[in-house]
């Protein structure tokens, strides 16, 4: 299949099922919390309703810095479907892809000049410092595979079986990785409630479709990432079951525990991140 | 090729899902509290199940054609109104597991 049209297929996808799987994840929050909740389809919905307003800009926007940093989240995320499902590159342009996607919380905060997006710019540095500790777990991958291109882990592990059961905690780790992804999980403090929507507070119309939709590819890719380096590659229903199965669970987390506050946040992330690194590198010389 | 055809299951479930909701929001004006059965969306559920669920026995149509059309009903009365169709949901992909269960492993 011509490349275009590979790659556009593959960001359609990512786009349409990461936006139901965030759906399916508000629904799953609900139910555990005893409402009704939205319709699944309701975060998609919402999607194409901002696309249809009017877009307003705050007086205090840094221009042309606030309108460019919402479109340069979506490229950087269609860059990681290319580099992921569409030529199974290397891992270390995902974790680049993922240091970005810091930068860009963080500049999305602050260049709306809301003090709710300076809280979560701010915050978004400070978790910095613990989720990249997190991301070390590609190093571990490395370690045991001796390469950092997903194809190649791939036929590892078709090989050898799913690195799930050879190191395991670095597949902990990047459990954790994800949950700090997710909307209001004790981990999510650059989104918090008590910052409203963080650094996504002051954009409206098409700049938070833009938003949602690299949101929507980011949590797509981050499932395909986890489910394809830990368990091998799967068949687009196993796939879809994994990425299901992940979510209401991470819906669970969410649903059932508290927000922490940043500092004790970014502190636990660091010592999952201690655990994970020395553990693994332990199993791996006694495995 | 696969592709294509994957992202026309996805469409095909969205398209359904909003669909479901339009629709069932123009007839029920009120929140789910009387917990009766909707008898067409109980028809839409087990014709979409046993279109997903046993394409493979579906000799007439191509099996992605099947799986297409039967995401599209099941995704109807899936994306109903929070409460409504829960129901229907559940008795179609019994009635389609049933009839899976005796295509494929008695027969």
């Amino acid at each position: 299949m011509n490349l275009m049209a590979n790659i556009l297929l593959n960001v359609l996808i990512a786009f349409l099922i990461g936006s139901l799987l965030l759906g399916l994840y508000r629904k799953v929050v609900a139910r555990v919390q005893t409402r009704p909740g939205p319709p699944i389809i309701q975060y998609l919905l919402h999607l194409l309703k901002f696309y249809i307003k009017e877009s307003s800009f705050t007086k205090t926007a840094a221009m042309p810095f606030y309108l460019g940093i919402a479109s340069i989240m979506m490229v950087i995320w269609i860059t990681a479907v290319i580099v992921g499902p569409v030529v199974q590159g290397s891992l270390l342009i995902i974790f680049a892809v993922y240091a970005l996607h810091k930068i860009v919380e963080h500049n999305a905060g602050s260049s709306s000049g809301s003090p709710y997006g300076k809280l979560s710019c701010v915050r978004a540095v400070y978790s910095a410092a613990a989720e990249v500790p997190l991301f070390s777990v590609l190093v571990i991958i490395y370690l045991k595979t001796g390469s950092m291109g997903i194809a190649d882990i791939i036929n590892y592990q078709a090989v050898h079986g799913p690195l799930l059961y050879s190191i395991p905690l670095a597949a902990a780790m990047f459990f954790v990785l994800i949950v700090s992804k997710a909307q209001y999980t004790p981990f999510s403090i650059t989104k918090g409630k008590d910052i409203v929507s963080g650094y996504e507070t002051e954009h409206y119309g098409l700049l938070r479709g833009y938003l949602m939709i690299s949101e929507s590819i980011m949590w797509y890719m981050l499932l395909w990432v986890f489910l394809t380096v830990f368990l091998g590659a799967l068949g687009p229903l196993w796939l879809l079951i994994g990425m299901v199965v992940m979510t209401v669970g991470i819906a669970f987390i969410s649903a059932t525990s508290p927000l922490l506050n940043p500092n004790h946040s970014v502190v636990l992330q660091i010592i999952f991140a201690a655990i994970g690194i020395i553990g693994s590198i332990l199993l791996m010389n006694v495995i | 090729m696969d592709l294509i055809i994957y992202l026309a299951y996805i469409l095909s479930f969205v398209i359904g899902m909003i669909v479901g909701l339009l629709l069932s929001y123009k007839k029920y004006t009120e929140p789910f509290v009387s917990k009766n059965i909707d008898v067409v969306a109980l028809v839409i559920s087990i014709i979409g199940w046993i279109l997903l669920l046993n394409s493979q026995l579906i000799m007439l149509i191509p099996q992605y054609i099947s799986i297409t059309v039967g995401l599209f009903f099941v995704a109807t009365v899936l994306g109903m109104r929070p409460g409504y169709g829960r129901y229907e949901l559940a008795i179609g992909f019994v009635v389609s597991g049933l009839i899976w269960l005796v295509g494929m492993v008695l027969l």
